[in-house]
């Protein structure tokens, strides 16, 4: 049996350049068939008016996207967008690095406390929301009860009536599910702190605040700056979280509840995409800062 | 002395309330999901809050689970038929997602180290690159492709667009496991006239088999929360997952939010079990994700 294996080819470069692209022909073939195709058409369609209700697609260079200044329901969508996106990365950020430090504390029982801490990550995003959909039911949902136990109200709200209330809850509920991405990633850039450093710190004599902002911050930053640029993605893509407590309500509705709407309700399929391609430079400029950013901070080691 | 007792002693104080705090944040809409999906429909609309229900019912459960169900007194369709098909949905597109995934990123990963092909790293870093673009980016072109060779609603259909989403992430994940391994096992291996195939399946995929369960995980977990994708994919039952048909249950003529609430349950089971048991693969595979 042995010498037969011998006479197989030994891994030298013509075999290499076989094997390798047969390994990745089926990721080609994917990837090119359903992303970069569907892409290159997105980013041509919406340069014509695609609408399977009105014939005819004609050219109409990028009115689609100069359609985006004037609709009032496209604008409030941009508008909400940029309050999730605001409100969620400020929350994520501040509780994600108070999460994270108070896992590098613990001792006991951490890898139990990590796994509560991960799992509204891990949960589908629409079950999270229809639990919080009941905790914010104007009649019965235990916010309400909760605050009118404390004594802090006396009659129950309706929390979906106010915009700015409903704007903020939507944001709680993905908040809730994205900050352990957050907390994950900083709680890693925190591990990777040599301890020694506090121990000389703190030698020198410097408290913990002074510690906090002279070696943990400067040693997380890049970190920090990845955990900033997922959190605005995320917050930039919410849908489900928007979509199954409020709906199509243009209280909250996001700019990817418009592109939805958009193509799929009202079937302005040339709309939606020049929308979505928008969306997606918005995410990409967003990113790239990002990255920028770290590369500059973490270029010089 | 005393007051560096006292001193450790707030420190403690404080570390404990910030953990329980945590937990509650973190835990407490889950749990208080599980405690509505065991009160009965009178004591849900009492208005005053229990942290457990006064007499635990499997009522919501039965309605899902019943070949007849009741609802406000009246004998109404049984959910069963719809939740059963919605919950193999889930599990087989889930499931299909999850291994053709790791499969292809297993074999393209270590092409994409170790083999040397033209044009291998530019396509790296284009199939990667695509992790910036949204979904719904490409939805659109791909609802009218996907309309134009019948594979709308079709388990075919879904798992395909997964794969194309969530292929780059465990490439990138794979990729970095791959090149932590020492070259040296393989080289060692190539000597006693093993090939490429046979060493990578017998010696790198097992040493890479941490790597694999979290790219693992991290696809399945992916895949079952999916919403958006089954919402314009999926129309029907034929491939509905738990995600589209839970929230239909508020658009009859009233909101059951036990029913709600209980299949929101059953949905987090899985979910759930990885975390219990796989988490230590689950948090390194996102560190290792985010990280690099």
């Amino acid at each position: 049996m042995s010498h037969f294996e011998q006479t197989k080819p030994a891994p030298g470069t013509r075999h290499d350049v076989w094997l390798g692209l047969g390994f990745a022909i089926p990721i080609i073939v994917i990837m090119g068939g359903l992303v970069f195709v569907p892409l290159a058409s997105t980013l041509w369609d919406s340069l014509f008016r695609i609408d399977p209700m009105r014939p005819g697609t004609p050219f109409v260079g990028l009115q689609n996207y100069a359609g985006f200044l004037t609709d009032p329901a496209i604008r409030q969508g941009w508008y909400n967008t940029f309050v999730y996106v605001v409100l969620a990365v400020i929350l994520e950020t501040v509780g994600g690095l108070g999460a994270a430090l108070l896992l590098s504390r613990i001792k006991y029982g951490r890898r139990w406390l990590l796994a509560a801490l991960v799992l509204p990550w891990c949960l589908p995003p629409v079950v999270n929301a229809i639990a919080w959909l009941w905790i914010y039911n104007p009649s019965y949902g235990l916010l309400n009860g909760a605050l009118h136990a404390m004594g802090l109200i006396d009659q129950n709200i309706v929390w979906f009536n106010s915009r700015s209330t409903a704007l903020f809850l939507v944001t709680v509920v993905h908040v809730w599910r994205m900050m352990p991405l957050t907390a994950i990633i900083l709680l890693a850039a925190l591990q990777s702190i040599p301890q020694d450093l506090y121990e000389a710190a703190k030698l020198d004599g410097a408290g913990p605040i002074k510690c906090f902002r002279m070696i943990t911050l400067p040693l997380i930053a890049g970190g920090l700056a990845i955990a900033l640029s997922q959190s605005t993605v995320f917050a930039l893509n919410l849908f489900d979280e928007a979509w199954v407590l409020a709906g199509p309500s243009l209280d909250t509705r996001t700019v990817i509840i418009q592109v939805y709407m958009s193509a799929f309700q009202n079937l302005h399929f040339s709309q939606g995409m020049a929308l979505s391609v928008l969306t997606m430079i918005v995410s990409l400029i967003i990113s790239a800062l990002y990255v920028m950013r770290v590369y500059r901070e973490t270029s010089y080691d | 002395m005393a007051r560096i007792n006292l001193n450790r002693i707030c420190a403690r104080l404080g570390l404990t309330a910030a953990v329980i705090l945590l937990l509650i944040w973190s835990l407490g809409p889950i749990y208080w999901s599980l405690v509505t999906s065991l009160t009965a429909p009178n004591e849900m609309m009492t208005g005053t809050p229990h942290l457990w229900p006064p007499h635990v019912t499997l009522e919501h459960y039965g309605k899902l689970f019943g070949a007849s169900s009741q609802s406000q007194g009246n004998e109404v369709q049984s959910v069963w038929p719809q939740f059963s098909a919605a919950l193999l949905n889930s599990v087989i597109t889930s499931a299909a997602a999850t291994v053709v995934t790791v499969l292809m990123a297993a074999f393209g990963a270590y092409a994409f180290v170790r083999l040397r092909f033209p044009g291998r790293d530019t396509i790296f870093m284009l199939v990667v690159a695509t992790m910036a673009v949204p979904a719904y980016t490409v939805m659109i072109p791909l609802y009218r492709l996907m309309i134009s060779i019948n594979l709308i609603d079709t388990y075919l259909g879904i798992t395909l667009i997964y794969v194309s989403a969530f292929l780059p992430l465990a490439l990138w994940l794979m990729r970095s496991v791959y090149r932590s391994l020492p070259i040296s096992l393989e080289e060692a291996a190539w000597l006693d006239g093993a090939g490429r195939t046979y060493t990578l399946v017998r010696i790198v995929l097992p040493l890479a088999a941490p790597g694999l369960i979290a790219s693992a995980i991290l696809t399945f977990l992916s895949a079952w929360g999916q919403f958006m994708v089954p919402l314009v994919f999926s129309p029907s039952l034929a491939t509905k997952p738990l995600t589209v048909l839970i929230p239909e249950f508020v658009t009859r003529n009233y909101v059951d939010y036990g029913l709600m609430n209980a299949a929101g349950v059953i949905a987090i089971v899985p979910p759930v079990i990885l975390v219990a048991f796989l988490n230590r693969y689950l948090v390194r595979g996102l560190m290792a994700g985010a990280g690099k």
